[in-house]
């Protein structure tokens, strides 16, 4: 009796317990299914170019290439397109702009946040006010001053605005300031001039922040599309993001070499991404929780 | 006044350690004022200047207002850009909610980071490569999506070239890439929540829709408001996934404002008129802004 009692009072709670496992599972899966669906595109673009023009025509679609290891469309974008060119364009101008971001940003980041010098917070709260102007709001005069200094078509040109980006400022400065101030006093003390405090005191405490910043400002710049299309104009100075549209200038796109150029240009900042995905994911928290 | 002139002259340590802290952020601000400050103050001059090929300009007070404002083209641009962001936005935080919700049930560590990064993958990707990889997936004829929707019984749709799918069909490209984004900083959000909220609710019996409804959400409010104001930014500024598929065709139906900004300038070069633009975007999203820093100071607080 006392048994028959005991199992009818449990049963339900273990339904329960197994309906829970159940949904846990159902969670699981439907989390999986979308991460399929969002990683299908990437998939798709490395299997057609594998593929031969007639292969991508064939009707119905077929999905395997008929050779996977058809590499001829990788040969076949550095043959038709200076590619190489390209690549190094954008190489040179990400570093140029994340360097240089890494170096402003955090001497600006250290002065706003452990010096007292009169108008400082005014000033920080303008430079977070800068957020609030678009890039392309500024585009027509920055182009005519390009235009005036002889920078259109130049690395210069290309890299200009890039140098330094509010988010950096923002993020050395939050890094900077949790360093304790005892550190800097007792650098002084040992008679430190100021600017050796930075590189000797201040730059060693924060190298997951400068990763963080170089990373992102790396990807930002690489993927930069708009501004190079303002200021490039001859087919060396192409950055990548422009050079994947030379392949789509004619009448019938050739997917097939679109996206063998597509996967060169994404597979650089991919393997960064992947290698170093911790601290993106730190610095888009940040920009998320500072906004 | 006098305070600047000490530290520019500093006669003492602790004006010339002054000096040095405004020394170090000059750079920066130098920066700053020149690529966006002053332009932004240009941008606004040209607004009023009608300026001519060779440079001679002629102050026209309103006219080029008058003008822009009362072009339907303009206007035409202005709701495809809403049209879009109507589509993209909504769909976005939604989903990224969706997914970090998911995501954060996962108890494998494992597991959550393989899944994260696969979601995360196309924020790395530049709009452009991202835009002409869905071009080929929409594509009518050869395209994977038809071919998909075929088992379904779905007849070829024409997506980017139809005047009603493109709209649509774009905002569906800047979901993909986005939803990583917003995805992580809800995850964020998600795991600083304290544990024992929820066994608190267990605890009164709450089941798991009150436990979503009555903790979760109160507390990302400050997140979701984020999130909302970061796309539509984002999405008011569209012009890479345009530009690289649909050119703002067909017919148009695809120009956005930054689009119409980029051809205004710089293919037929009336800075003018692309200025009046620029003003008009700087406006919008300042008082989206100015709107997001008025709901911000309303924070749920437990």
């Amino acid at each position: 009796m006392n048994t028959i009692a005991r199992s009818i009072k449990s049963a339900p709670r273990e339904t329960r317990a197994i309906r829970r496992v159940h949904v846990r599972w159902l969670i699981m899966l439907a989390v999986a299914c979308g991460a399929i669906v969002v990683f299908f595109p990437f998939l798709w673009m490395a299997v057609t170019s594998l593929k031969t023009a007639p292969e991508i025509q064939r009707v119905p679609l077929q999905i395997a290439p008929d050779h996977w290891l058809n590499l001829s469309n990788y040969v076949e974008v550095f043959k038709r397109e200076p590619f190489m060119r390209y690549l190094l364009n954008s190489a040179i101008v990400a570093s140029i702009a994340a360097v240089s971001s890494v170096v402003v940003s955090s001497l600006a980041g250290f002065g706003f946040a452990k010096y007292q010098f009169p108008g400082r917070d005014v000033l920080f709260l303008a430079v977070v006010g800068i957020l609030m102007v678009p890039f392309q709001s500024v585009v027509v005069p920055l182009y005519v001053w390009m235009n005036d200094l002889g920078l259109l078509d130049t690395y210069a040109g290309i890299v200009a605005p890039d140098l330094v980006s509010v988010f950096g400022v923002f993020l050395m400065r939050n890094a900077i300031e949790t360093i304790p101030n005892d550190y800097i006093d007792a650098a002084r003390i040992d008679g430190a001039s100021e600017l050796r405090i930075f590189f000797l005191v201040i730059l060693p405490s924060v190298k997951p922040a400068i990763a963080t910043l170089l990373i992102i400002k790396f990807m930002w710049s690489w993927n930069e599309f708009f501004w190079p299309m303002v200021v490039i104009s001859s087919p060396l100075m192409k950055v990548v993001t422009m050079g994947l549209m030379s392949f789509t200038n004619m009448y019938f796109i050739e997917y097939n070499l679109l996206t063998a150029a597509a996967v060169i240009s994404i597979l650089p900042i991919l393997l960064i991404f992947i290698t170093l995905q911790r601290w993106v994911v730190q610095a888009v928290v940040m920009s998320g929780l500072k906004g | 006044m006098r305070q600047w002139f000490r530290i520019a002259f500093p006669k003492n340590y602790l004006d010339r350690r002054k000096r040095a802290g405004f020394l170090f952020v000059l750079p920066a601000l130098l920066f700053f004022g020149s690529v966006f400050i002053l332009p932004l103050a240009q941008s606004i001059m040209y607004s009023f200047y009608k300026i001519a090929p060779g440079g001679a300009k002629e102050f026209v007070g309103l006219r080029l207002y008058e003008k822009v404002l009362t072009d339907s083209t303009f206007w035409t641009a202005v709701g495809n850009t809403v049209q879009l962001l109507l589509f993209s936005v909504p769909t976005t935080v939604i989903l990224a909610l969706a997914v970090a919700l998911g995501l954060n049930r996962i108890t494998s560590l494992k597991w959550r980071n393989l899944w994260a990064s696969m979601y995360f993958l196309p924020f790395a990707t530049s709009l452009v490569a991202a835009a002409l990889i869905w071009q080929w997936i929409y594509d009518p004829i050869y395209g994977f999506l038809n071919y998909a929707l075929s088992f379904v019984g779905i007849p070829p749709q024409k997506w980017l070239q139809s005047l009603a799918q493109v709209r649509p069909a774009i905002a569906a490209v800047s979901v993909w890439v986005r939803i990583g984004f917003d995805t992580m900083i809800f995850l964020a959000a998600l795991q600083s929540i304290p544990e024992e909220y929820y066994e608190a609710a267990n605890i009164d019996g709450a089941s798991a829709i009150q436990r979503l409804r009555y903790i979760t959400l109160p507390l990302l409010n400050s997140q979701i408001i984020m999130v909302c104001i970061l796309e539509l930014i984002f999405n008011f500024k569209i012009f890479d996934q345009v530009y690289a598929t649909t050119q703002g065709g067909p017919a148009g139906a695809s120009q956005t404002i930054i689009g119409l900004l980029y051809d205004t300038a710089f293919k037929f070069f009336r800075f003018g008129d692309a200025s009046v633009m620029a003003v008009f975007v700087f406006v919008t999203l300042m008082l989206v802004t100015l709107l997001q820093w008025r709901l911000f100071r309303k924070p749920v607080e437990y």
